[in-house]
């Protein structure tokens, strides 16, 4: 199971998110290398992983946040599973679904994560968080997805080796 | 074969991800919570600590770091000194205070009055933590910090920085680590008041990110420059901590009260270490029950 190597990546790419990342501002937002990451897996290997990375992943960010425990891991389970559907192959080559899957998936996942906050009462404005946070992050998250690609491919190739073509 | 366990997979994980939500709002979530960040504790402190160290170290020569740690002990030292000049006229003012009050005690010698003191003295600071992270969730304002409930944290406890400078209030603990709310996220409340002419008001946080005093009753006057500082209301907040400067001042007709904008005592992106107040002279709620 990807998640011998899955668990030590999407840890360290959550604390590299709170830790590091939280402070770069670029175009004015910030990456989201925890979505980024399952939105990938889940392209390379289909939603039953990119829902187990998903949901991982998004325990990982809920333990570096002062919110409520989940709701990272409800928005990044659902982008797990929406970027490993069958329908995305449709999209075109790898790269183009890739590409368009980390910025489409990006927004998605910022809107989940608005959505049940203001179902919890949170004080936050669907519009202006789009505008101020989920747009910059889709177009760095879409700039950043050849190298997220390159890194999970090898460790794809190496798990199918080891598994004997499980993998997609 | 196997992909076709994707969607049971995937209902049964989103499912599961509404009840950690469910139990999360519930408050028992917490040992759960406090177990796994025994694993992200570490973890998210040696990172913190190489980001540090290669943040400070890269495309930077021998010169650049010794004029740049001169400027930091410049700039700290200035910030202690501005701190501190906050406090003496924080005690000035309360000393003209207690003039007036025994001025006019004297003035009436006939009138009974009992002296109260509600003045925070001799805080129990105790456990100072470095900020490791901040929030992974963009729409929320916390910082991270590496003392936990193991040091005494507790929820509700105020966290300051630079002297007296009050950054937010703790709003969850593990052993090891504890979540500051920010006083500029949109929920965070302090009652505060202007430390001058000791008008009363709301320091609230936007989502844009910047603070706000609100609730300030249309006929006092608020001059920009004037220190906003914690009022001891509510018993929650020791008083005197200082929240920042008044940059400008709003009323629009239609509003019932004022509203200023307020310059930050602090740079929120800037903050690395940190104290937790976990005691401060509290006013015996006892003696104010009626029997």
């Amino acid at each position: 199971m990807s998640l011998y190597y899955g668990i030590p990546i999407l840890l360290i790419a959550a604390v590299l998110q709170s830790a590091w990342l939280e402070d770069v501002q670029i175009l004015g937002g910030r990456p989201d290398l925890v979505l980024l990451l399952v939105v990938t897996w889940s392209i390379i290997r289909g939603a039953r992983e990119g829902v187990v990375w998903g949901f991982v992943g998004g325990i990982c960010c809920d333990l570096l946040s002062g919110g409520s425990f989940g709701l990272w891991t409800f928005s990044l389970t659902v982008v797990g599973f929406l970027a490993g559907q069958p329908w995305v192959h449709a999209l075109g080559p790898t790269v183009i679904r890739l590409a368009l899957m980390s910025a489409l998936g990006t927004v998605l996942g910022h809107f989940v994560l608005l959505v049940v906050m203001i179902l919890l009462g949170y004080v936050v404005d669907l519009g202006r968080g789009f505008q101020t946070v989920a747009l910059p992050a889709a177009v760095l998250n879409f700039l950043l997805c050849p190298f997220a690609f390159t890194f999970l491919v090898w460790f794809h190739h190496r798990s199918r080796a080891q598994l004997g073509g499980f993998a997609q | 074969m196997k992909r076709d366990s994707g969607p049971w997979l995937a209902w049964v994980l989103l499912i599961l991800a509404l009840v950690l939500i469910g139990l999360s709002e519930s408050g028992a979530l917490g040992p759960a919570e406090g177990l796994l960040s025994f694993v992200v504790a570490p973890v998210e402190r040696a990172v913190a600590a190489i980001v540090k160290g290669v943040g400070s170290v890269t495309g930077k020569t021998r010169d650049v770091v010794e004029l740049q740690q001169r400027v930091a002990e410049l700039e700290s030292g200035n910030e202690v000194l501005v701190q501190e000049n906050f406090r003496l006229r924080e005690y000035q003012a309360e000393n003209e205070e207690l003039r007036r009050q025994l001025n006019f005690h004297q003035e009436n010698p006939t009138y009974g009055s009992i002296g109260v003191d509600v003045v925070e003295q001799g805080c129990t600071i105790f456990p100072c933590g470095d900020v490791v992270g901040q929030d992974t969730n963009p729409y929320l304002r916390f910082v991270i910090i590496n003392v936990g409930s193991q040091a005494g944290v507790a929820v509700g406890m105020p966290v300051v920085t630079g002297g007296a400078a009050m950054i937010g209030r703790i709003a969850r603990t593990s052993p090891n680590l504890s979540y500051v709310q920010l006083i500029n996220d949109p929920a965070s409340f302090v009652v505060a008041m202007l430390q001058q002419s000791r008008v009363m008001g709301v320091v609230e946080g936007s989502e844009e990110g910047q603070l706000l005093m609100t609730n300030i009753l249309p006929d006092e006057e608020v001059a920009e420059g004037e220190t906003i500082i914690t009022s001891s209301i509510g018993g929650m907040l020791p008083r005197g901590l200082i929240l920042g400067q008044v940059e400008s001042v709003t009323h629009l007709e239609s509003d019932l009260f004022q509203r200023a904008v307020i310059r930050p005592a602090v740079d929120f992106r800037r903050i690395e270490t940190v104290l937790v107040i976990t005691d401060f002279p509290q006013p015996d709620l006892d003696e104010l029950v009626i029997p």
